[in-house]
């Protein structure tokens, strides 16, 4: 039984850990940047859910203007960020997005204050059984939901002409532009499509601890990174894979190897031990 | 006078550690992500020698033989790796680092090591050790660049393939590089644990990795003489800015974003189209 | 026997067989580079000239077959110990190392005994030496009055002589050049090609990988030809040109782009 309960708890981190690196593949894909501030997304969709929720009393309008903000403000950090360093050398834009993740954190704090802000009504909080497991209604509903989400993305990928043109970017930007397909258009799309999902995941988070804080961000996003690298750079489906994959192993992980290493640490070691066997990821195409 | 003594002693010691990681990211154009747990090898071994009862100048070399020795194993596992996956893979160690040490209670566990004995020199003399060992990082640094270790390491940063063609051994001069540059962040731990006498492995994470490696993009990523300057700037940041406190992340974040914006080649570069708008681009300070 | 016969083989190539993927680039290959010779690599575009020249110095593995330099086989050993074994190699796309001076450039190659190890390397500090090497490889490829200048500001017709240099510099037994007057007029062409046949006649062997034909017929001492990733055809350049098969790769290939026209 415990077990079974480990890889249900994997799923649910998993899939939260799977909005988030989805974003950043999106982004790491077309750009080769390591987008550290995709965090501040997350954390800022999380503010603006909390807020409208509270204000308007429907968790699905907190939803859509949390996305929203978040896919807005990541095509900001873009246009301001992103696109003037492009010709740099990639540990450029690292440092900018340091700098920026790190004054966002920030701004939050002095905006809202350090001690974070709660649901005053937070809804799914019920619990439901399943297959002799209980789980939190928000936590199942995260786990269907990512699933839908990227199962959608997955055929807009390779199925609509924008999806396929995101590919072809990213795999060579020279003839995708003689092409006709505007390179500007498509990272916008992608940006705006990866930062709104991590405005979504914030308002999971937020709904499944009931309160939302400067820095929950960091962590998620250090390990979207790993994710990111695990499933293979830019892959949709070995984004979700590789997500899925770390949050049971650091589900098994904490119980048997507590004793020894903390939960992010072994969500580094299993990155590291992957990458020592399979230098190129666990699911890259190439 | 203390209050002088003991931020000069805290400038120093940030500024070896940004020379250390200068070495490998500068001279040798890998990024790390992952210095503090060199850093925080050399603190957590000099720390235990210390209680142990080990005199301080003892510690110093096997804080850097180890933090070196844990440099060379991390660099042989990065070599494996792709080069956009590297910085991720020195992340997952520092992460590695701050996960273990945390756990173990013969570190000190969640709460850190404690009661770390004095060194016995005095403030004043412990600054004089430290101002001292950091010129002559500075001057290592700058003689490593002028030998042909120097020149093969610039190479390598520039276009390694080519190097691979001029007959180089390009993994075993990165390993060079790793080995030198850990060992020396191993000493700045050393010091760092000595100085505040006490150490927690969250002192030694990704956030002070990243700080240390802003330091030296912020200087300039392969000038001596500018990250020398950065680092001692930044870290003494809190100090001179007491009067925006509550602010100085949002300033510090702010600083960085700026910089890499209007000039990624920090402040050398900036030193340059200043002072020498006519010339071509050296690698020079 | 005909004393060509009696000169050692410097570079052999065994039966190699290069595939990438679904992809046959060299399809067993063979072939003999003698001590001393200038011999011609020639071939259609695509023929695997470029692919030929990266499996020996090391940056592909052939998927069979062997690559021996004095009998010794290559195929274990990175690029860098190849090269310290007597390989050097000029580049199609010049990759000069655009931070330092044209000299420091060659000098780096001429510095092959100090940097052999970091630790030795680490003990050197003089460049004396190996600066005055640089001089006498640039001049003698022509460029040395432009010795501490950058390259960033230099045309294609001084880089492709920096790469020569700089190979040069490394002292090598077989020089690998990859299409060394490509992007020349006709008058740098030459007399590039003029200095590549010296550099042969004191004592250089050379692999020359060329389109311009002109200047190949008239330097090289032997033609290996290649299309399609096979051999079709080696030996002496006249008999080679006038092979029938020869003719047919190269002329299908432009009546293949005329067609496309």
């Amino acid at each position: 039984m415990l077990f079974i309960e480990l890889i249900a708890q994997g799923l649910v981190q998993g899939s939260i850990y799977a909005l988030i690196a989805l974003g950043l593949t999106l982004v790491y894909g077309l750009l080769r940047i390591l987008h550290v501030a995709h965090a501040a997304l997350f954390t800022l969709g999380a503010y603006v859910g909390v807020l409208v929720c509270n204000a308007s009393g429907s968790l699905a309008v907190a939803f859509v203007c949390a996305a929203v903000v978040a896919g807005i403000a990541g095509v900001l950090m873009y246009r301001l960020a992103y696109q003037p360093l492009l010709s740099q050398p990639p540990f450029v834009a690292l440092i900018a997005s340091i700098g920026l993740y790190i004054a966002a954190e920030e701004a939050f704090r002095i905006v809202f204050g350090a001690q974070g802000l709660s649901f005053t009504q937070p809804s799914l909080q019920g619990q439901v059984t399943l297959g002799g497991l209980q789980f939190k209604q928000a936590e199942l509903m995260v786990m269907i939901g990512t699933v839908a989400i990227i199962a959608v993305l997955a055929w807009l990928q390779s199925r609509t002409r924008v999806g396929v043109a995101c590919q072809a970017t990213v795999s060579d930007p020279q003839m995708a532009e003689s092409f006709g397909i505007s390179l500007r258009q498509v990272r916008d799309i992608n940006f705006f499509i990866g930062s709104a999902l991590a405005g979504f995941a914030g308002v999971w988070v937020a709904l499944l601890n009931n309160l939302v804080e400067p820095t929950m961000g960091s962590v998620p996003s250090y390990k979207a990174l790993a994710i990111i690298v695990l499933g293979g750079l830019g892959s949709v489906p070995g984004t979700l894979a590789a997500a899925l994959v770390l949050g049971v192993v650091e589900a098994f992980g904490t119980i048997y190897l507590g004793q020894l290493l903390d939960r992010n640490a072994i969500a580094f070691a299993f990155l590291i031990a992957v990458l020592m066997v399979r230098p190129q990821g666990l699911f890259a195409r190439r | 006078m203390n209050y002088e003594i003991t931020l000069l002693t805290t400038m120093a010691i940030s500024v070896i550690f940004a020379l250390s990681l200068n070495l490998i990211t500068g001279f040798c154009g890998q990024i790390s992500l992952g210095h503090a747990a060199f850093q925080g090898v050399g603190a957590y071994a000099a720390a235990m020698l210390a209680k142990a009862g080990w005199p301080f100048f003892a510690t110093l070399p096997v804080a850097m033989l180890l933090a070196g020795a844990l440099g060379v194993v991390v660099g042989m596992a990065s070599l494996r790796v792709r080069e956009d996956f590297l910085a991720i893979t020195t992340m997952g160690v520092v992460f590695l680092f701050v996960g273990v040490v945390r756990q173990q209670d013969w570190l000190g566990g969640e709460l850190g090591l404690s009661a770390i004995p004095d060194h016995g020199l005095g403030k004043t003399g412990f600054m004089g050790v430290t101002l001292l060992a950091c010129v002559a990082v500075a001057l290592l640094s700058i003689h490593i660049r002028r030998t042909w270790m120097g020149r093969v390491f610039n190479g390598i940063a520039e276009d390694e393939d080519t190097m691979r063609v001029l007959g180089i051994d390009v993994p075993r001069y990165k390993l060079a590089a790793f080995a030198i540059g850990t060992a020396l962040a191993g000493l700045s731990g050393a010091f760092y644990a000595y100085h505040l006498q006490f150490i927690g492995a969250e002192n030694f994470g990704f956030i002070e990795s990243i700080t240390v490696l802003s330091m030296v993009v912020f200087g300039g990523i392969g000038s001596v003489a500018w990250v020398l300057i950065a680092a001692a700037l930044l870290s003494a940041l809190p100090a001179w800015f007491q009067v925006i406190g509550d602010y100085k992340l949002l300033v510090y974040g702010g600083l960085l974003f700026v910089m890499m914006r209007f000039s990624p080649g920090g402040m050398a570069a900036l030193a340059r189209r200043l002072f020498n708008p006519m010339a071509t681009r050296e690698g020079k300070s | 026997m005909t004393p060509a016969d009696t000169k050692q083989a410097l570079l052999a190539i065994d039966a190699v067989t290069v595939r990438f993927g679904g992809l046959l680039a060299i399809d067993n290959v063979s072939f003999e580079v003698r001590e001393g010779e200038l011999l011609g690599l020639i071939g259609p575009n695509g023929a695997g000239k470029t692919t030929m020249l990266r499996t020996i110095t090391g940056v592909v593995r052939p998927t069979q077959g062997q690559v021996r330099l004095d009998d010794k086989p290559l195929n274990a050993l990175p690029t860098h110990q190849r090269i310290r074994l007597g390989l050097a190699l000029s580049q199609q796309l010049v990759r000069p190392l655009r931070g330092i001076t044209l000299e420091d450039n060659v000098a780096l190659a001429a510095a092959k005994a100090k940097t052999v190890r970091p630790l030795r390397a680490l003990l050197h500090t003089s460049s004396q030496e190996e600066l005055g090497l640089a001089r006498r490889e640039l001049a003698r490829v022509g460029i040395e009055s432009l010795a501490t200048q950058s390259p960033a500001t230099q045309p294609l017709g001084v880089l492709k002589r920096l790469e020569l240099a700089r190979a040069l510099a490394l002292g090598p037994r077989l020089l690998l050049l990859d299409e060394p007057l490509a992007g020349l007029n006709s008058k740098e062409a030459h007399a590039l090609a003029e200095t590549i046949a010296d550099i042969n006649r004191q004592g250089v062997t050379v692999v020359l990988i060329e389109h311009n034909l002109g200047e190949v017929l008239r330097i090289c001492q032997r033609l290996v030809v290649l299309d399609n990733g096979r051999k079709i055809g080696e030996g002496e350049p006249r008999a080679v040109m006038a092979d029938p098969v020869v003719r047919a790769a190269y002329l299908g290939s432009d009546e293949q782009e005329a067609r496309h026209a």
